[in-house]
Order: C-alpha cells, then structure tokens, then sequence
C-alpha cells in the first residue's frame, strides 16, 4: 500500500513496538507523515494512536522501531530536542499554561526563535528587545488568527472549552513545525468551531506543514486527510486513501461497526 | 476572568520601599539602619528562592547551604590566608555556582519531591558540617574576627557603608529577578513550573532552565551570606540551622511568591516584627505566630503574591492545614 512518496522532510515511523507490562500498545506501526500533507489516525479507543504520539513527541521510549526525521532517530532525543527539531504536539486534554495570559501561552510556543540568553536579558540588549517585540506582535496576530484575540489578557486556564483547544492548537503552531500532531482537536467542539479547525488545517497543509491527525469524528478525519493509517489492537489494519479506507470492509468491522450501514461520510 | 491589580500596586510599594531605603540612614538611628541591614541580607537569598519556587516551582532548601559556602569561604580565606575581603567574596560566589552546578544537575534532572527531600537533607547536613568540621570551620566557636569591607576610602565597619552595600546588593538582586521575570526566561521558567511536559514539548530546555534558576539563587545566597559575615565579623554554623531555612520560606510566603518586591517585604516583616512587639515578652513568638497565621489566611498567596495555586510547600505552614478548611476565594 502506498503512502505518499518518500521524501527529505518526511516523518518516517518504521517498524514501532511499544509494550507495557504484557499489553502490546504498538506493534510494528509504520508510517509516514510528508510536508503539506495530512495524515489521519484513527482508530476505537485503546488501539495505540496516542502511544504513537506519545512514541514520536519522545514521552515515550519504544521498545523497537525508528522514528526518522530530519536525518535523526527521534527515539532518542529528549521532547524538547524533538520539537527544536520541529515535531510539535497538542495534548488531547487541552494544556492551558494556567497562571499565565493567553498571549503569554503562545509566546512559550515560540520560545525557540529567541537566539539571546540569560546574559543578554541581564544586559537588557536592544537586539533582545527587539526579538522581545517581534514575539509579542507575532503572537498577537495568531490570537487573531485563531479568534483569540479578545481573550489575549485574560487567564488561560479561564477560557471556555472551544478556545482551549484553538490556544492549544495555536499555541503549537506558534513554534513554526514542520511537522504537527495534532491529538482529537476536534473532541468536543461545535460543527462551526470544527469547521473553523478544517480550515486552520487546510492552511497548514498549503503552508507546507506535514500534520498527523488523531481523531474520534470519522468524517471530520476522512474530510481533510490525504492518507490514513486505521489501528485496532495496538496494529495498523488499514492504511491508504480516505475513500479506500472507507470501503475496507476490515476498517468497517473493527472501527465504524459491522452492522452499520454506510453512508458516505461528510465530505 | 482572574486580572490581577498586582500590576499597578508593585511598581507602588517599590518605589515606597525604594524610598524609605533612602530615607532611614538620613534619620540616623541605629536601630533602624542594622535592623534593615539585616533584612536586606535575608531578603537577597529570598528574592534567589523566589526565582526558584516563585517563578520555576522548584522546592530547594539549599539556599542556607549557599549562604554558608558564601560566609564560611569569605571568613576562612580573609582570616587565614589574608585574602581580600571582595576578592574572598567573589571566590565563595564562584565556589558556591560550582557547588550549585554539581548538586542540582543530577537533582534536578528528576521530577517531584526529589529536589526538596535532598536539599532539606543538605541543609540539615550543613549545620552539622559547620559545627563539625572543626579544623576547617572551628567548629561550634566559629570563626571571628573577619575584616571588613574597603570602599574607597570607606569600610564596612561604620553601619551606613554596610547599610549602602547590602541594599545595594539586594536591589541588584531585585531588579535582576524583575529583568528576568519579564522576559522569556522568565516565561520558561512559570511554564515548567505550571506543566512541565507542556514546556518540554514547546522546546523548553526544562532541565537547563531549573539548573538556571538554581545556580542564580545558590549565587545571591552566597553573596549576601559573604556580606552578612563581614558586617559581622563573625560566622557560625547557628546562623545556617534548620530554624534559618524555614525563616525563607516564610519571608517568600508573607511577602508573595512570584512577585518582585514581595521578598523584601517578607523579610521586613519576618526580622522587624517580632522586635516591634518587643513589649509582649514571652508572649512575642505566639502573638507574632498567630499575627503571620492571620495574615497567610487573608491572603494565602502573601502579600503581593501572584501565584493562582499555592505551592506543595505550602505544606511545611501549618497555615495551610487551616487555610484548606476556607472556601476557595
């Protein structure tokens, strides 16, 4: 089954096993997620999407298999080695930095493009400054583009619900990935804040980003992804185009059901 | 939606505290010119737990130990091998970012009480080396006779030079921690302290920056403990007990963890208060107690505290076991 053409910004997922106790959360998954290209994850619940993320963010150390990205095994490196490299992540409960402002919470995400140090903050360096102001414009206008831009002073831990999950999501973006994992985003959101969500991810893909996307909502998955990877048990049992998988009558019994008529799913 | 009014009070108290530090050498009383030496001296290590706990939620009892390396290396080196007071000073300082490097790397690396329960141990074992070792430290005597200060034409002998030093090195500490509060380090620091996975997969170097706010606060501690030693010309292993460390965190909680003038507030009112109710006699230490329970039970986060939710420190105050019992405000 093909899955994209392999290329020099992929993320490349071979061959990964993950165990816990007895329990195989992962076993031989392989993948591949390609700039400007989204790649779906889906799944019932304990299959091993999240051990996957957990897996290539570096939260988790497999027991065999490469994470390959940007010439290096992320199965190695620490989370924060792996998101300099440009591997970011949302949480799949939203983690909102509480105590600090929400434009405060997006330029954390964009720690990394400060270039100045300790030294510099002490010296209170015009080009410090200057970086300082840079951050804080470019952070206000992804609040904006995000529609989070009334609720810049406020609290993160404060805001409703659906602006968690876009701070979350904007937040990660923020740090300018190449590559992007996004975990249930749409878990919970209204079909216009969903919609919204499509719409960032389009963007992303045109911006040349590569996003792995772990969903619940089928059609939310189906309507924005190019590839998907179907796990059931800790395996991958389907992977290949959404319409493909759709009609893979392995897919239809282990995750839509098999006494589900099918409908096609929203496109 | 939380706004704190923290942002237009602080700038006011610091200019308050900024102008009474100006004013109490004019007045010329002695107490008031040792007695707010004293707080600044305390204050300084404070403002160095602050970064720590305050900003990076990191629970470290060492900064008696770094207080110590600072007194016990400025004293040895000026009363036994004539070293310059400054150049002692500068030496221990650089002892003590060393000493601060090798506890805290494999410490820190960890997550949880691990830090705290290994300091608290270091600052137990500090005393008992200090009062032990006694060829180097001389023991439970200590060691008097350390010279002071040269400035200029000045020594630190007369009270308003050791008053312009130690209010000098606290501001210094000051508005260093404010620089780096408002900056992105500072940012790094209250994102790991709030979740720590969460500034890892944001790119926060967490380990590197925990060591950060370690090694600054080991060096504050060290400076002020050099000064107060020869202000005093004395060291001892008494002025680095158990009953010292717990003093810290109760001038970091009084004066509000997280905030930028709070420590010196803290310390204010952790050195002065109980003198001010001089009169009570035996009743001092209770009233004074209960004075410090009502105050941490009308404002749990101190007096200019920022902090949303308090720390686990909290734990070590009685105060929080009541403090629970209250509704959430």
């Amino acid at each position: 089954m093909e899955s994209g053409t392999a290329g020099a910004g992929d993320l490349r997922v071979t061959g990964l096993t993950k165990r816990f106790g007895g329990v195989v959360a992962a076993a031989e998954v392989s993948l591949a997620v390609s700039p400007a290209g989204v790649h779906g994850l889906i799944g019932p619940n304990g299959a091993g999407k999240s051990t996957i993320l957990g897996l290539i963010s570096g939260f988790l150390r497999p027991d065999a298999g490469r994470i390959e990205f940007a010439g290096r095994d992320l199965a190695r490196l620490p989370p924060s080695a792996i998101a300099r490299l440009g591997v970011a992540r949302t949480f799949q409960q939203a983690a909102p930095l509480a105590g600090m402002t929400t434009l405060e919470n997006v330029m954390v995400g964009m720690h990394a493009r400060y270039r100045h140090g300790v030294l510099s903050v002490l010296g209170r360096l015009p080009g410090l400054r200057r970086e300082e102001h840079e951050v804080r414009r470019a952070a206000r206008a992804a609040l904006a583009d995000f529609g989070l831009a009334a609720e810049a002073e406020a609290d993160a831990a404060d805001l409703t619900f659906g602006k968690l999950r876009f701070l979350e999501v904007a937040r990660a973006v923020a740090m300018r990935p190449r590559i992007l994992l996004l975990d249930e985003p749409a878990a919970g959101l209204n079909r216009v804040e969903t919609e919204r969500l499509s719409g960032l991810v389009r963007r992303l893909r045109t911006d040349g980003v590569g996003v792995l996307l772990v969903d619940h909502d089928v059609s939310f998955v189906f309507s924005l992804c190019d590839q998907v990877t179907v796990m059931n048990y800790g395996r991958v049992i389907a992977s290949g185009p959404p319409a493909e998988i759709y009609r893979d009558p392995a897919v239809r019994e282990a995750y839509l059901g098999p006494r589900e008529p099918g409908a096609e799913p929203a496109r | 939606m939380r706004r704190s009014g923290r942002r237009r009070v602080e700038p006011l108290v610091a200019a308050v505290v900024a102008a009474a530090v100006v004013a109490v050498p004019l007045s010329g009383s002695g107490f008031w010119l040792y007695n707010l030496t004293v707080v600044s001296l305390y204050a300084t290590p404070v403002v160095g737990l602050n970064l720590l706990l305050g900003l990076a939620g990191q629970v470290s009892f060492a900064q008696t130990t770094f207080m110590a390396i600072g007194g016990y290396g400025t004293a040895i080196l000026t009363t036994r091998f004539g070293v310059d007071p400054w150049l002692a000073m500068a030496a221990a300082a650089v002892l003590s970012l060393a000493a601060s490097v090798v506890v805290g790397l494999p410490l820190l690396r960890l997550r949880g009480h691990y830090l705290a329960l290994a300091t608290f141990a270091l600052a137990l074992g500090t005393t008992s080396f200090a009062a032990g070792a006694t060829t180097l430290t001389n023991g439970t005597i200590g060691i008097s006779g350390v010279p002071p200060l040269a400035l200029g034409g000045l020594s630190s002998a007369s009270p308003v030079v050791a008053y312009a030093v130690s209010w000098a090195a606290c501001g210094l500490a000051t508005v260093a921690s404010a620089v780096l509060a408002g900056s992105h380090v500072g940012r790094a620091w209250r994102a790991l302290a709030t979740r720590q996975d969460v500034a890892a997969t944001l790119g926060i170097r967490v380990t590197r920056y925990k060591l950060l706010a370690f090694a600054i606060a080991a060096l504050m501690a060290s400076v002020a403990g050099s000064l107060y030693v020869e202000f005093t010309t004395f060291v001892g292993p008494d002025l680095y007990d158990i009953g010292t460390v717990i003093n810290l965190f109760i001038m970091l909680f009084v004066g509000g963890r997280g905030s930028v003038v709070g420590p010196l507030l803290g310390s204010a009112v952790v050195i002065l208060g109980p003198q001010l109710i001089a009169g009570l006699e035996q009743y001092q230490n209770l009233v004074f107690f209960l004075l410090l329970l009502a105050l941490l039970l009308l404002r749990p986060a101190g007096l200019l505290g920022r902090i949303r939710d308090p720390a686990p420190l909290t734990a070590i105050l009685p105060v929080w076991l009541l403090r629970r019992r209250l509704p959430a405000r």
